[in-house]
């Protein structure tokens, strides 16, 4: 066995700040996988690849964050974050765009929402995949 | 796992773990209290409630606090053993950590070490100052402590953010009111005013003041979130033979246990309204040999309210989406139907850390022994549903506790 890193942070993050989605996608067996792993959770394949998501999804669930935010957040208070579950199976932690009153009235569970590249934001804290309702 | 429950016989059999003693001490901000102290008090405390001396503890399983890497390292290494002058008598000492289940997890250990002949008596010991430590460091600690740091952090979840999903999920799914969610803090903080070490013992609460409190998370306000709290809580395990032999005339046993993880990340649960309740019952039930409508009171993780009416109802003590209402109805306040969360739980007695789960359990287990304070002790108390949680609910952790007498 070799003892290679395989990096899955970096190429991940990088087409995030270029606003694209990726799902990681098993070579051998073709499954989605998020988030992504080193090896393939289902068939145990090194043999690992990317896929540029759709960007539709179903809103699992979410909440507006007013109050006590790690540091390096304090200044989007409030912000609102949702777990999305892509049409491509997998799901992943999102913050989702406010509407346009600044409030997030349009968001509930079940809501069908899609990836909104313009928003990826913050380098420093790391990108974030932003989500809007999908109207 | 072990199959600890083989027999149908309640009385079980001679190997298997039986609890006899517990140790608790008061909940709430105690600067002056030391995190070494507490630990060291609260298992001679155990101990002789055990009706042992200290030299026969043999297996020192400790459970870990989260205020300070430092006091964190001095339960890895066990500096309680020598604190406690166990030094050439104890076999064992160890950490077992996954969060507000680990008191679960420690449990089943300790069984297995007894049945299997590795223990003979094990102390089970925690200790937590996170009511002491500094908010904003501890904020930031549980913002990236079980949750993916490369995947999950850069959205800027919080803990109580965290507690929201589950909630905003279950309201969805179960069309609970604000008001039916908030009853569930009015009825854990009346039960904390039966409990003389509950960090809220002294404070009335109502849905009116949960409700107008500050919204913190939607739809979570201030006072459905759990405060933060300095608590030590410890228990003795020894064989159900040993406790027959030592004239012991009731212990408590492990009827059954089970266990789900269905997450590590908060993001990648399957469905966030259920968690691994429903498969953690099921596997705990079969092994018991009895059900949740045997139950003679419940004592499940609940550092928030949805956290709790969802393993309710996957353990089967609330119908699919009641639990929350039946709060409202009172049927798990003091004089319900069901007794739930007799200490106050960790939002009424004090979030204690990891030691949340572990305050459950002890007061369970002395809810069997029938050693709680007369005006909260379940009468005639005999079986238990202990439920535990990790992380960000990332498993759900059920022991099925059963009072047997000589």
């Amino acid at each position: 066995m070799t003892a290679v890193s395989r990096d899955i942070v970096t190429p991940y993050q990088e087409a995030l700040s270029n606003g694209e989605l990726l799902i990681q996608q098993c070579q051998n067996c073709k499954a989605h996988i998020m988030y992504p792993r080193h090896r393939c959770p289902v068939c145990q394949s090194a043999d690992l690849g990317w896929v540029a998501a759709e960007g539709h999804g179903v809103l699992q669930s979410f909440t507006i964050q007013r109050v006590g935010a790690p540091t390096g957040f304090e200044q989007d208070l409030p912000y609102a974050v949702g777990v999305v579950r892509l049409d491509e199976g997998v799901q992943l932690l999102a913050r989702l765009v406010p509407d346009a009153d600044g409030g997030w009235d349009s968001y509930a569970c079940d809501v069908a929402v899609r990836f909104q590249p313009a928003a990826v934001t913050a380098p420093v804290r790391g990108p974030a995949a932003w989500f809007e309702v999908d109207s | 796992m072990t199959d600890m429950a083989t027999t149908d016989d309640a009385t079980g059999t001679a190997d298997e773990g039986a609890i006899i003693g517990v140790g608790e001490l008061e909940s709430g901000k105690f600067p002056d209290r030391p995190f070494m102290q507490a630990l060291v008090d609260v298992s001679i405390e155990a101990i002789q409630d055990a009706q042992l001396t200290v030299s026969d503890i043999d297996t020192v399983l400790l459970i870990p606090c989260l205020h300070s890497a430092d006091d964190q390292a001095d339960l890895i290494f066990n500096r309680v053993t020598e604190e406690l002058g166990l030094l050439g008598k104890a076999k064992a000492g160890a950490m077992m950590h996954s969060g507000g289940s680990t008191s679960d997890n420690v449990t089943r250990t300790a069984a297995g070490l007894i049945a299997s002949g590795q223990a003979k008596n094990v102390l089970v010991a925690q200790s937590e100052k996170w009511g002491s430590a500094p908010v904003t460091e501890m904020v930031d600690m549980l913002s990236g402590y079980g949750i993916p740091r490369e995947w999950e952090r850069s959205a800027g979840i919080t803990f109580n953010g965290i507690g929201a999903l589950i909630t905003q999920r279950y309201m969805a799914d179960s069309g609970a009111t604000a008001e039916e969610m908030a009853s569930v803090c009015v009825a854990l903080r009346n039960w904390a005013r039966l409990n003389p070490r509950a960090m809220y013992r002294d404070k009335e609460l109502t849905v009116e003041r949960v409700l107008s409190s500050k919204m913190i998370s939607d739809p979570v306000h201030a006072m459905e979130c759990p405060m933060l709290a300095d608590g030590a809580a410890a228990y003795v395990m020894t064989s159900a033979g040993a406790a027959r032999a030592a004239g012991h005339d009731a212990w408590v046993r492990i009827a059954g246990s089970g266990g789900s993880v269905s997450h590590y990340s908060i993001a990648q649960d399957a469905d966030l309204g259920v968690l691994g309740w429903p498969a953690a019952a099921v596997e705990a039930y079969e092994q018991a040999g009895w059900g949740p409508e045997d139950a003679d009171l419940a004592e499940i993780y609940d550092s928030y309210a949805a956290v709790l009416t969802i393993a309710m109802e996957g353990l089967g003590l609330a119908p699919k989406g009641d639990a929350a209402r039946n709060f409202a109805a009172g049927d798990y306040s003091p004089g319900g139907r069901l007794p739930v969360c007799t200490n106050g739980g960790l939002l009424s007695a004090g979030h204690t850390g990891v030691g949340g789960g572990t305050a459950l359990l002890v007061e369970g287990i002395r809810q069997l022994l029938h050693r709680a304070e007369p005006q909260r002790q379940v009468e005639n108390a005999q079986r238990a549903v202990c439920g535990g949680s990790g992380g960000t609910y990332m498993d759900s952790q059920v022991l099925l506790l059963e009072r047997t007498t000589r």
